[in-house]
């Protein structure tokens, strides 16, 4: 139960993160479809994503490879990875 | 890499030791000012058209005139540019750069792309004037003095000629491009050039595919030029838009590639996200080939360290660059230089970094290690 809402918690605050950084109008974190693909349908792009990236790295504290950043392409794909992350 | 400690990620005396986090490089708000200006321009996603394959000069080591795109069926129906314009929005491309052979000839097509899209940059040889309602920003390419023009270029009182069209353009930036022959020259053009206010970047040949004429750098050009134009940065602060991590970005024996990675599609098979998603580079007959698409096609990846290049490649690397301070503001220098020389009205700031800074990874090459300490 608390592992789910932990994973809730975190899509809204990546969401947050997101809307904040990048500026994004007429979203809210609750309302930020987490399935959404970033690229594609959000519109962002490489220099955006290194943005969110470094923000997040502070937030968790964790260190994003650039590498992996063709995976994150949905705010529930970044929540796993995070969570991989944490767990390691 | 997993989660850091707290020791870890916070930062030391020694920066060299700690792992700075992004808030703390910010927290200087000489740095945070730069990167709020700068961010403001990271929408910009471009490709590049060449828009005729004809010009009225024939440069030694162009590199439009080496490969496959000169041979190309040369569309001129402004509907097609226009219609291909309107395309290129559609999918997201908010900045065109024209380049080959010469987009002066053909104004009627540069209108129609600015038409489109507002934003963009005319790369030409300067010796026809580009109509000034087009307003990108002008690139006028310099290979020297005019004796070094009449002789790689074939044309007579270039520099003249140059500065007759674009002096007090707001648009113009001109280009200095060094090669292994011409840098000794470039402060008697300098000295010309701000004489008559105009505003000037530099530029490394970089060799197309199979040149191994005289222009090419080795590694005492180099050097030479590393040393030049850090001495044109001192001399000329109000004219030269470059910094010292231009210079050492851009004078290293390994090419742009090799130091940071090409992000353009001909280097990067990722089509994920970036440039290797985006970046298109049309000949003139309005097609592409993902397999040639870089900002310089023909030009050889293990000598390339084009202006242009780098200014996408570095740029790009943002995430390289914020490990600490002093790296982070050799990158805001580094694109505050780019945005200046490519986006119209964008004025840049004074250099956060009076020094070079090596691009991450890299030291110093050795004949160059005593450039490593403050000027």
């Amino acid at each position: 139960m608390n592992r789910e809402k932990d994973k809730t918690d975190r899509i809204l605050r990546i969401a947050e993160i997101m809307i904040n950084e990048l500026k994004l109008e007429d979203v809210t974190p609750a309302s930020f479809d987490p399935d959404m693909d970033l690229v594609d349908e959000v519109g962002i792009d490489s220099m955006d994503l290194a943005t969110v990236a470094l923000v997040l790295q502070d937030e968790y504290g964790i260190r994003i490879d650039e590498d992996d950043y063709p995976k994150l392409t949905t705010v529930r794909l970044i929540a796993e990875y995070i969570e991989e992350k944490l767990s390691e | 890499m997993g989660a850091l400690t707290q020791r870890e990620l916070a930062p030391g005396s020694d920066q060299n030791q700690g792992v700075w986090r992004f808030s703390d490089i910010l927290a200087d708000p000489e740095i945070k000012n730069r990167w709020e200006k700068v961010r403001q321009y990271f929408f910009l996603r471009e490709s590049t058209y060449d828009m005729t394959n004809r010009c009225n000069i024939r440069c030694e080591g162009c590199y439009f005139y080496e490969g496959d795109k000169q041979f190309v069926s040369e569309n001129s129906d402004l509907n097609a540019w226009r219609a291909l314009m309107a395309r290129e929005k559609e999918r997201g491309i908010t900045y065109t750069v024209l380049a080959g052979a010469e987009p002066s000839l053909v104004p009627d097509r540069c209108r129609v792309c600015y038409q489109v899209i507002p934003w963009g940059a005319i790369a030409t040889n300067g010796l026809k004037r580009i109509p000034g309602d087009v307003d990108y920003q002008v690139h006028i390419s310099v290979w020297g003095n005019d004796a070094t023009s009449l002789r790689v270029r074939n044309a007579e009182h270039m520099l003249e000629r140059q500065i007759a069209n674009y002096k007090g353009d707001p648009r113009a930036v001109f280009v200095y491009t060094f090669t292994r022959e011409n840098i000794q020259e470039v402060h008697e053009v300098m000295d010309m050039l701000s004489q008559n206010g105009c505003r000037v970047t530099f530029n490394m040949f970089s060799a197309p595919v199979g040149y191994d004429g005289p222009l090419r750098h080795d590694a005492e050009s180099l050097h030479h030029t590393r040393r030049t134009a850090m001495e044109l940065l001192e001399r000329y602060p109000e004219e030269g838009l470059f910094s010292h991590y231009n210079i050492a970005a851009h004078t290293q024996p390994q090419g742009l590639h090799a130091l940071y990675g090409c992000s353009y599609p001909r280097m990067n098979a990722s089509t994920a996200v970036g440039l290797g998603r985006s970046f298109r580079q049309y000949r003139a007959d309005l097609t592409w080939d993902r397999n040639a698409a870089c900002c310089v096609p023909d030009t050889d990846c293990e000598d390339c360290r084009h202006y242009a290049a780098g200014s996408a490649i570095v740029t790009a690397r943002l995430f390289r660059h914020a490990t600490d301070p002093e790296t982070f503001k050799a990158w805001l220098d580094y694109v505050d230089t780019y945005l200046a020389v490519w986006v119209r009205g964008y004025e840049k700031g004074k250099n956060l970094l009076d020094h070079l800074v090596m691009p991450p990874g890299h030291d110093f090459s050795p004949p160059d290690s005593h450039t490593a300490v403050r000027l």
